[in-house]
């Protein structure tokens, strides 16, 4: 008989990343200084205790999933565990689906595009592709697809630069 | 009279073309906001806040109100239409709506929710008008210690509202905080958490954290369908509706009776007032109340108006209470309140004792748009545009995230014309997206972002005036005060655990 493993999910491993975050903040908090000098609180001593609190918080959310998926004996065998698994990660990766992995791929080539080609041509792409993201998967409508890019980056524009006055970066600007 | 005088005028200012334009648009764009299940009134505000920087503080108030108004009630049309609520705050009219939609009394179910959010509403906005003043002289004799146990009390309270998921909310809560101490500290001139970046120096803006929470993170959620409409067309099988029957019977109301709306309008606003309760929660406790003392406690569950008129009255009276500590003491309960307090930090203001007196014409047109979104335009628009509710709702997705996207990301860019904010916005999206994945309430993550740096700075304001004695918190009667009312909280919020049977009740 194989041998049985927890199978733990995003709710264990979500907080256990914040824990390390935690960790990272409370090493860099008490270099800041000693919580308390001359009986006042220096600036140290609020995230000293609020990452102190949010570790404890942590471990408890950490503990009750641990319980949680005991008592709902979600204990596998390593070869049931592991197509699941396999499963899991066609849908995602790292708890993160593909359909949201691609919405952040596609904001931070926005991001990047932003500053230096302009507002037009990155805004026209990024609402392309966010169109074909959104849409049924269909590419047959494309030209209405095409139209609506269109009009939602003019629409942009006009809100951000005509309305509110607010000066957009264009290419060669 | 002075007060009076200010309020009135606040009227009148709604009377300006572009005042009244942004009041109506931002009804209608709640409206549209709240209908929509996965979008919320709070995405619509969030979105509206970058726009703040161009405009004028009173027309970004009265939008906001008015978008707060509309968001609050028109959860009730898919809640009714095919049992999908557009906004947490419709669950209980859900309850009662759907079943008599499915008895071909949708319009009239309709009619009855947005009667409802009409009186609940205005009662909400005057009780605000009215008490608003008394707080305010209230707030005043509050001092530094009290002023931490205050906040402390509203953080606990908004963590321990958080039903079976505190700790979760405690996480949330604390990340808030954490977030908000990068940055100069409250009280010395030192930079904490920069890591070496000279752009953390000024610390974490409210702006990015906000779209990055409600906007960015919805995107992400929103990218794992592949429905093409917001509302499956199929469900939308509505006969047709004429305008008059949006009217409920005079027998019906009367039924209902006065004092019912009343009652539900004060369950509303007190919970308002409450820090974290919200909308969902006004909707329960008045629908738990109003089911407790109805004649026909029986009825509830299979399509009575009754409910209906309860839960909409209540949710739609706690926009007014929700604004009582935002206003008075600076401290905000809800999301909604607190991109409103984002507007006013944006344009130098700081809400507290004397915000009331001392910038009454730049708050009454806010009030006065709250009343007038619930009086006049509630029922405008039902009557106006019941008939296309269901067309308006199913919305092509493209269309929607993709606006929602450019919207949101050139927002973030408006504050500092840099696109560090943009990246900042997708960070916190990308945090917000897997709290939510894993059930963390991010309205805490916002709560605590705003309410810590103020519980820092009093706490440690007032151990500097008393020799760093932790004891003034007991000596001082008002934090005596506010952490006895914490105690309080605490034991009947999650010792006693309220409301689990009859929610269990209910729902079932």
């Amino acid at each position: 008989m194989s041998p049985k493993r927890l199978s733990l999910g995003g709710g264990f491993y979500v907080p256990a990343v914040l824990a390390i975050i935690t960790l990272v903040y409370l090493l860099s908090a008490i270099q800041l200084g000693p919580p308390m000098k001359e009986g006042n609180m220096t600036p140290s001593f609020f995230p000293i205790t609020a990452a102190l609190l949010m570790l404890i918080a942590l471990v408890c959310v950490m503990t009750q999933e641990v319980r949680r998926a005991r008592s709902k004996g979600v204990e596998k065998s390593d070869d049931e565990a592991g197509a699941e698994d396999a499963d899991q990660v066609s849908k995602s990766i790292g708890g993160i689906s593909f359909g949201a992995i691609r919405v952040v791929v596609l904001t931070a080539l926005y991001l990047l595009a932003f500053d230096l080609i302009g507002y037009f041509v990155s805004t026209f792409l990024y609402v392309l592709m966010l169109m074909f993201q959104f849409g049924s998967g269909s590419v047959q409508k494309w030209p209405m697809k095409l139209i609506a890019t269109l009009i939602i980056t003019g629409a942009g524009f006009l809100m951000f630069e005509v309305f509110f006055q607010v000066r957009l970066p264009t290419l060669w600007s | 009279m002075e007060s009076l005088y200010g309020l009135l005028g606040g009227f009148s200012a709604l009377a300006n073309p572009e005042t009244l334009l942004y009041m109506v648009g931002g009804f209608l764009i709640g409206t549209l906001f709240g209908a929509v299940p996965g979008l919320t009134s709070v995405l619509a505000i969030a979105l509206l806040l970058p726009l703040t920087y161009s405009l004028d503080v009173t027309t970004a108030l009265v939008a906001c109100a008015s978008i707060f108004m509309a968001g609050m009630c028109s959860g009730s049309i898919t809640a009714t239409t095919i049992n999908i609520p557009g906004a947490p705050a419709s669950m209980m009219t859900a309850l009662e709506g759907y079943p008599m939609q499915q008895r071909g009394e949708g319009a009239k179910a309709l009619g009855h929710a947005a009667l409802g959010s009409m009186i609940g509403g205005s009662v909400g906005a005057l009780l605000l008008m009215v008490l608003s003043p008394l707080a305010a002289d209230v707030a005043l004799l509050i001092r530094t210690p009290g002023k931490f146990s205050l906040i402390a009390f509203a953080l606990v309270v908004i963590i321990i509202s958080q039903r079976g998921s505190i700790t979760k909310g405690m996480v949330a809560t604390l990340l808030g905080v954490m977030v908000a101490t990068i940055g100069i500290d409250v009280v010395q001139p030192v930079a904490r958490f920069t890591f070496g970046s000279s752009v953390l120096v000024q610390g974490i803006d409210m702006m990015p954290l906000i779209i990055g929470t409600f906007a960015i993170s919805e995107l992400l959620i929103q990218a794992d369908s592949r429905s093409a409409r917001t509302v499956d067309p199929s469900k939308l099988q509505a006969a047709k509706v004429r305008r008059r029957d949006f009217i409920p019977p005079l027998s019906e109301v009367r039924e209902i009776g006065i004092l019912r709306y009343l009652k539900s309008a004060l369950i509303g606003y007190s919970v308002g007032i409450l820090p974290g309760a919200g909308g969902s929660m006004a909707a329960f406790v008045s629908y738990a109340e109003s089911m407790r003392s109805s004649k026909h406690p029986e009825r509830y569950g299979k399509g009575h108006p009754e409910g209906i008129a309860s839960a909409e009255c209540a949710n739609n009276s706690m926009c007014g209470g929700a604004f009582v500590p935002m206003l008075t003491f600076g401290i905000p309960g809800d999301p909604t309140t607190a991109i409103v307090l984002g507007v006013l930090v944006i344009n130098g203001l700081q809400p507290g004792p004397q915000f009331m007196t001392q910038q009454l014409d730049l708050i009454a047109p806010m009030f006065a748009a709250l009343f007038v979104s619930a009086l006049i335009l509630v029922p405008l628009t039902l009557f106006l545009l019941g008939p296309y509710f269901l067309k308006i709702v199913s919305i092509r997705r493209d269309v929607l995230y993709s606006s929602i996207a450019v919207v949101a990301l050139v927002g973030s860019y408006v504050a500092t014309y840099s696109t560090f904010q943009m990246a900042l916005a997708l960070v916190f999206g990308v945090l917000a997206y897997f709290l939510r994945k894993q059930k963390y309430p991010t309205v805490c993550l916002l709560l605590g972002f705003v309410l810590g740096p103020s519980l820092e700075e009093y706490c440690r304001r007032a151990l500097s005036i008393n020799d760093g004695s932790p004891m003034v918190f007991l000596t001082s009667p008002d934090s005596l005060f506010f952490i006895a009312l914490t105690a309080v909280f605490f034991y009947f919020m999650v010792i006693r655990k309220p409301g689990e049977k009859t929610l269990n009740t209910t729902s079932g």
